[in-house]
């Protein structure tokens, strides 16, 4: 290789040959180690810290619930005609988030990417914590949250059926069933690493007692032999195979809530493709956020290399695009249907009052990601970090500019209103992270949050042809 | 246990399930007793597992269930409920009851019926069988009800010592009062008093007079017709001005006048309204405004100009001149037009109208303008020969005259000088009503004894010894005559909530000078009296007791009696006056309150938060000002004027209103309360302070001066300022096909032009069939004035709440019904398209496809309706209205708002038990009133015929002065609402949308001559 290298004179990948998935050829012991580590080393103090600021917000979150609970939805800044505002923004941004994960575990599984084993687990526990979070917004964003029961169809003697018409019934089916499927998929794979640390727990004192415990109990009796493996790998394979169609789904039914109202701007038929596009855009955007710096903090940068990073911003080069492209098709298609009511609404979005916010998401979600046409650019990792940002915060937005731009101002120009969110819209908003935060960061310190056996998979001595004792450099 | 019983003895009967079971083979005898044959073990048992058996398990959980049971209290506390011992015999519980009586604003009188649940009143409709109302009612007198149930009504008498207030008795009271009036010796006593509209409170008052020498009336209206009347008597003798027969005009030239809103009364409305139907036979009428702000009398003209209000007399002369076809080179059109940039196209227009349609045209001057106007607008109407236009027979009466300014200046100059020794206020706050430079509240505190008998603590109250609470008129006896050969009935609906007394009762026990005179029959048996009296002069053939039943079941009596006609006009009167020259400074135009009135309505909730018909804001009152002024000023909405007339000053919000002349600033009457309970104590300004009691000859026009003022001020509205520079943003309502507009000209030529034309919808799927009645509504866009009785007869009739200032800014009122206002045109010439708009009952209704739970859903006759209880609050139904007139209760409003003065008891018995009262968290809308479709169906069963359409009539038709709102079968081909749907000018608001709304709107006519 170094010959080639010579002869090429070119910095720059070699395409010769499969890149490693795991740099720095580590052994099997090694991987466990590593990954191991956080869990049964004692947390440090920046954990802590950081737990105790993610718990803070939560805290608020879970207060700002509580007095739109006891008070009413009034003390948001909802009204009429703006019925739904950030509640709703903030849900369809969360279970947007949440569509990483079961892309990079399910999708790319089924493609066989290899890379993708060294941030599955993340992603999945992260799709786990943002349906959690985004969940809550819809069941206490209504009226009478006292009520979800109304919500499923369950035989009573009052003999009112739910309304299977209603986008939203469809939410309840798509969103419960992408979380109860994606909790499947990840406890699944999470059954040998249990058994993992379930080995690895030889303390005598009561902590190590309890881990051991809840491990055991977690790890459902696994004892690595080959008939639990070949079970694994079928159910791990089935329910990949369960969970690709709803990747798609979810946002898809989501977006059903605008597109099959009559709305200007909500009424169009690409928002299914364009939400789901924009849902996997913010998602990588969030893995690739919090993941540079678990990477770092836990020493794993040969396990999630710089070039997984970098399939994950190409991802997001191209889910960006996608979504611009959508924007655009947005305005010709409302050009193109004559309909002037449509038109007002595209045309208001960009240069009426709410301009600034649609700006912010034309900046941040389709100029940013245009920087990772550069090499460079896409494999430094301060760049990226502060990229990734950028984007959520466009997708935040984009589903803010639809929401509200809509609402605002649609058919009788004597019901247009203005909306104005409260202190508790922002706490819900700010709390939401907090909550995720919590969530991913207890994750973090009581679970593997890389794949242990998957990771080991890809490693060049799990090749069959592998010869022991050769190969390292 | 039970296996070893039955292991050991055979079964008494052979029932066998298979070969080997009948044969007996041991296996299967055996395996019979074992469910899971194979590998289960047999000595499962569970009470060995187990101490409490399978009973006692039962016992327990139906005892844990009991007591959670127990444990459980009732959601919100429901009151006790106490049944009837012994049942009142007229009252079935569940069936209203109707009174006819009447009700009074200061200085209006509308006859009623009173609808009763239970013994309380909670309705108030217009008396069908009244000739001239006709059953509608306006919005004042609909929410006057609020005033009986008002938490904060004086309860019981009150004893002041400078502004602060102990309970007191009326016994304590009456005999002061007594003491003080038999102690009179020189002094004067003083009954001030809002107009008397009651010949028999006329006795009382006179009888009290004749009882105490030195005691005198002095009657009053804060917004009276005295600058009209005085000029009728000049230029046509008679009293008072006779009103208009608006219904047989063809021209009517408004100068300065809102006679369609805050002037107009039920009458005026009804009457235009019926030159401007589609499906009459007359033709319409034609209006021109002349007008400086912008009114709803402006915004319904086919023409309107604007002018100065000051500058109206030189307009008026001159029109006078163009129509006697003199010259005067001072008064000439052109010149006026010249001067002030009116159009001189359509002066020619108005004038060649005029001249055209002589007994038919009418040129009306507004109640603000001075003497000198009315005067040279009579001369007009006597040129024109429109003399017949005027409804003597209707001509008010006066049963105590107004008084002159002079008397007051007199009984004030008295007052501080310590020669009266008692006031009485009866039901009037003049201290918040007069000018201060008149000085009454100062001079109050020189009399000896001050006594307000009122039902709301007020200004006057605040400086008064005693304050005495009397009846409100649900409550009261009494007599009203406000026009010729009318006589109303008042008559009590219920007993007195508080210890009130009837205001003519207190002074007939002060008559008597004995406090212990006074019982509840005091007065009745006094008006019985008088209307003994009455009886013979009718020369009726039936005895009196007869008579006075069926007085009180009609709530009225007529009889002929005679009216002057209208006298030769008088020239001379033209010659006499005093001509009046516009300035060219500032003007401030003090106008009336449209929504609380003289003031009296600042503590009704429904009226505050009624949106102003002209500029949609709630709870305020404002600088209304041109966008010339404005930008002249450097003022923006919401910033503050300070506006100076002499050494008068107030400073105002600011409103750019569309439309105002410039060099104006509108500014209505009535807010600026000081002491009107939570409700309505310091709601907007008291431009008042402006008046002067010495400018009597132009009491509402000020030449003022006006700078900016540091701070600002929310204005709250309904409808987002409309702004005329985005072109994207002009004529929305045209270009969407909201509103559909046509002019009348052409209607009148060939229907067909004013035909709606809109695409060919297509349904793909098959509609559904609606067999039997089908509701649907029609509204006549010409009828409606935009007046907004409706509205306030919807929240009446449905238990609509009050949702308060802050959160109709937060854009959530709850109001079921909205009057919408489209501009065209520029800021400063707009034309203005109004629209009533509430819930369409679509037959593809947008709402119904998205409620996850089915909480609204289609009703087998075509009602798009509401289960509050299944709702859950996701507001997607909202959402997808295109009409957005779905309506969420982001709260639970009686809690929140204004303290939760509104969840107080007394004010509960207010809701129509027939309508649910919304919790938090529920979408409400228009249910066209289905609690009356129900329990008109509920008659036609118990009388075993058919529902008819007609049958039902909705709250918001029932008041609509100009029968704008039309209800009904659309199934049935003979129906009203079917001629609608049908007729040429009949549209659908957004009918492309495909909603297939059930709510016909027919085209705004302009009868412009283009």
């Amino acid at each position: 290789m170094q010959v080639a290298n010579k002869t090429n004179a070119v910095e720059g990948p070699d395409f010769s040959k499969e890149t490693p998935v795991v740099l720095s050829s580590p052994s099997f012991h090694d991987i466990t180690e590593v990954i191991s580590r956080p869990i049964e080393s004692k947390a440090g103090m920046k954990w802590y810290i950081a737990l105790a600021v993610a718990v803070s917000l939560f805290m608020l979150e879970i207060f700002c619930w509580g007095i739109s609970f006891y008070y009413g939805t009034g003390m948001w800044g909802n009204n009429i005609p703006v019925a739904w505002a950030f509640p709703i923004v903030n849900f369809v941004f969360w279970i947007g988030i949440g569509h990483a994960g079961t892309l990079i575990s399910a999708i790319l599984f089924l493609f066989r990417q290899k890379w993708r084993n060294g941030i599955a687990r993340f992603a999945e526990g992260m799709t786990i914590f943002a349906v959690m979070t985004a969940g809550l917004f819809p069941l206490f964003h209504t009226g009478r949250p006292w009520l979800p029961l109304y919500l499923f169809p369950y035989p009573n003697k009052h003999a009112v059926w739910t309304n299977f018409l209603s986008p939203l019934l469809w939410d309840v089916f798509a969103v419960s069933t992408y979380f109860t499927v994606s909790l499947c998929f990840w406890y699944v794979g999470l059954i040998p690493d249990f058994a993992t640390l379930r080995d690895r727990t030889l303390g005598k004192d009561f902590i190590s007692k309890v881990r051991k415990t809840v491990y055991s109990v977690l790890s459902l009796g696994w004892r690595f032999s080959n008939r639990h493996w070949r079970h694994y790998e079928r159910v791990y394979l089935i329910l990949a195979g369960v969970s690709t169609p709803l990747v798609l789904s979810v946002h898809t039914i989501v977006s059903f809530d605008f597109a099959v109202a009559g709305l200007p701007g909500w009424h169009t038929t690409i928002f299914p493709p364009y939400f789901v596009a924009g849902a996997i855009f913010s998602g990588f955007a969030m893995v690739v956020t919090v993941l540079v710096f678990i990477r770092y903090i836990f020493d794993m940068e040969h396990i999630i290399t710089i070039d997984t990073l970098e399939k994950m911003n190409k991802i997001i080069l191209l889910t960006g695009t996608l979504v611009g492209y959508a924007y655009g098709m947005e305005f010709f298609i409302a050009w193109y249907s004559g309909n002037i009511v449509e038109q007002f609404a595209f045309i208001n979005r960009a240069f009426g009052p709410y301009a600034w916010a649609y700006w912010i998401m034309i900046s941040c979600n389709v100029i940013t990601p245009q920087i990772f046409w550069f090499r460079n650019l896409r494999r430094s990792v301060p760049i990226m970090f502060i990229a990734s940002i950028f984007v959520n915060i466009g997708m935040w937005f984009e589903r803010y500019v639809i929401t509200v731009t809509t609402l605002v101002r649609d058919f009788l120009p004597s019901s247009w209103g203005w909306y104005n969110p409260t202190l508790v819209d922002f706490g819900l908003l700010i709390g939401s992270f907090g909550m995720f935060f919590t969530l991913t960061l207890l994750f973090v310190k009581f679970m593997p949050v890389v794949a242990i056996s998957e990771v080991k998979g890809v490693l060049a001595q799990a090749k069959p042809h592998h010869h022991h004792g050769g190969g390292h450099e | 246990m039970d296996n070893n019983l039955q292991q050991t003895q055979p079964p008494a009967t052979q029932y066998w399930k298979s070969l080997e079971e009948l044969a007996g083979d041991p296996a299967v005898l055996a395996g019979k007793q074992h469910e899971f044959q194979a590998g289960v073990t047999d000595d499962f048992d569970p009470q060995a597992m187990s101490g409490i058996s399978r009973r006692k398990f039962l016992a327990v959980l139906g005892a844990s269930a009991a007591f959670t049971l127990a444990s459980c209290k009732a959601y919100r506390d429901q009151g006790k409920i106490v049944p009837y011992n012994k049942k009142p015999e007229e009252i079935l519980p569940g069936t209203p009851n109707y009174y006819a009586s009447t009700v009074t604003t200061h200085g209006e009188a509308c006859s009623v019926l009173i609808r009763t649940r239970e013994g309380r009143p909670v309705y108030l409709k217009g008396n069908p069988d009244h000739p001239v109302t006709q059953g509608k009612i306006s919005s004042h007198f609909q929410a006057s009800i609020m005033a009986l149930y008002n938490p904060e009504r004086v309860a019981s008498p009150l004893k002041g010592e400078g502004g602060n207030f102990s309970p007191a008795t009326w016994q304590e009271a009456d005999t002061e009062i007594i003491a003080a009036l038999k102690a009179l010796g020189g002094k004067k006593a003083a009954l001030v008093v809002n107009r008397v509209m009651s010949p028999t409170t006329r006795q009382v008052l006179d009888s009290l007079m004749a009882a105490y020498p030195g005691t005198s009336v002095y009657s009053y209206t804060l917004y009276n017709e005295s600058a009209r009347d005085s000029a009728w008597k000049k230029t046509h003798g008679g009293n008072a001005c006779p009103p208009i027969k608006w219904h047989e005009a063809d021209v009517v030239v408004a100068l300065e006048s809102d006679f369609l809103g805050a002037e107009g009364d039920i009458e005026t409305e009804m009457r235009y309204a019926q030159r401007r139907d589609v499906m009459g036979d007359k033709p319409f009428n034609r209006l021109y405004a002349v007008e400086g702000p912008m009114s709803l009398t402006g915004m319904n003209a086919d023409y309107r100009l604007r002018l100065r209000p000051d500058a109206q007399f030189e307009f008026a002369m001159s029109l006078l001149n163009e129509i006697k076809g003199a010259s005067d080179a001072e008064y000439s059109l052109s010149s006026v037009a010249k001067k002030h940039g009116l159009s001189e196209s359509v002066l020619k227009l108005l004038v060649g109208d005029l001249k055209a349609n002589k007994g038919k045209a009418l040129v009306y001057a507004g109640s603000r303008l001075p003497e000198a106007v009315h005067v040279v607008a009579n001369a007009i109407n006597d040129a024109l020969g429109s003399t017949g236009l005027y409804h003597t027979a209707e001509t008010p009466v006066e049963h105590i005259p107004a008084a002159t300014p002079e008397q007051w200046d007199a009984l004030v100059s008295d007052m501080k000088a310590g020669n009266v020794g008692v006031v009485v206020h009866l039901d009037s706050n003049p201290v918040y009503h007069f000018p201060a430079d008149l000085g009454y509240a100062e001079a109050l505190g020189k009399v000896g004894l001050v006594v307000s008998l009122t039902k709301e603590h007020h200004e006057t109250a605040q400086n008064s010894k005693y304050v005495l609470p009397i009846h409100h008129d649900l409550e009261s006896w009494n007599d009203y005559k406000v026009r010729p050969g009318i006589q109303l009935l008042q008559q009590p609906v219920i007993q007195p909530l508080h210890d009130s007394r009837q205001q003519e009762a207190a002074l007939l026990t002060w008559i008597k000078g004995d406090s212990a005179a006074h019982n509840e029959k005091l007065y009745y048996d006094y008006l019985v009296g008088a209307w003994k009296q009455l009886h013979p002069k009718l020369n009726l053939l039936v005895d009196f007791q007869t008579f006075w039943n069926s007085a009180l079941h009609d709530g009225f009596v007529t009889y002929s009696e005679s009216t002057p006609g209208v006298g030769a006009f008088k020239g001379a009167a033209l010659s006499g006056l005093k001509a009046i020259k516009p300035g060219s400074d500032m003007l401030v135009v003090l106008q009336r309150g449209f929504n609380v009135g003289d003031g009296q309505f600042a503590d009704n909730g429904w009226l505050q938060e009624f949106p102003h018909p002209v500029t949609k804001v709630v709870w305020d009152n404002y600088a209304a000002i041109s966008p010339a002024t404005a930008k002249e000023l450097g003022l923006r909405n919401d910033d503050q004027v300070e506006v100076t007339v002499g050494d008068r000053k107030v400073v105002l919000p600011v409103f750019i209103q569309p439309g105002t002349v410039d060099k104006v600033i509108a500014v209505e009457l009535g807010y600026g309360r000081e002491h009107a309970g939570t409700i309505g104590t310091k709601v907007g300004v008291n431009a008042g302070v402006l008046r002067s009691h010495k400018q009597q000859d132009n009491p509402w026009l000020y030449a003022a001066t006006a700078v900016k003022a540091s701070g600002r001020h929310h204005l709250v509205t309904t409808q987002t300022h409309h702004d005329f520079n985005i072109p994207r943003e002009q004529d929305l309502h045209l270009k969407r096909k909201i509103i559909h507009e046509a002019s009348y000209q052409e209607y009148a030529k060939d229907p067909n032009s004013a035909a709606f034309h809109g695409h060919h919808l297509v349904n793909i799927t098959k509609m559904r069939e609606y067999e039997g009645v089908k509701w649907a509504m029609a509204i006549d866009a010409n009828k409606c004035t935009g007046c907004g009785s409706c509205v306030i007869a919807c929240n009446l009739e449905n238990n609509v709440p009050i949702v308060g200032p802050e959160q109709v800014d937060r854009g959530r009122e709850m109001q079921w019904m909205r009057i919408d206002r489209y501009y065209s045109g520029t800021a400063d010439e707009p034309v203005v398209s109004q629209q009533v708009m509430l819930c369409q009952h679509c037959d593809n209704a947008p709402c119904e496809v998205v409620c996850p739970v089915n909480a609204t859903n289609h009703s087998p006759d075509g009602l798009n309706q509401m289960a509050y209880n299944r709702c859950v609050g996701t507001r997607y139904c909202s959402n997808n209205c295109p009409y957005k007139v779905r309506r969420f209760n982001f709260f639970d409003y009686r809690d929140r708002f204004a303290k939760a003065l509104y969840r107080k008891d007394v004010h509960q018995l207010i809701h129509n038990p027939e309508v649910t009262v919304r919790s938090r968290g529920v979408m409400e809308k228009c249910t066209f009133c289905v609690q009356r479709i129900m329990y008109a169906r509920q008659e036609a069963i118990k009388a075993k015929r058919d529902l008819k359409g007609s049958d039902v009539v909705v709250a918001c038709q029932e008041v609509c002065p100009s029968d704008a709102i039309i209800f009904g079968d659309a199934n049935d081909p003979e129906s009203k609402v079917s001629q609608y749907r049908k007729h040429v000018t009949g549209y659908h608001v957004l009918e492309e949308f495909n909603a297939r709304p059930n709510v016909t709107y027919v085209a705004t006519l302009r009868n412009t001559h283009a």
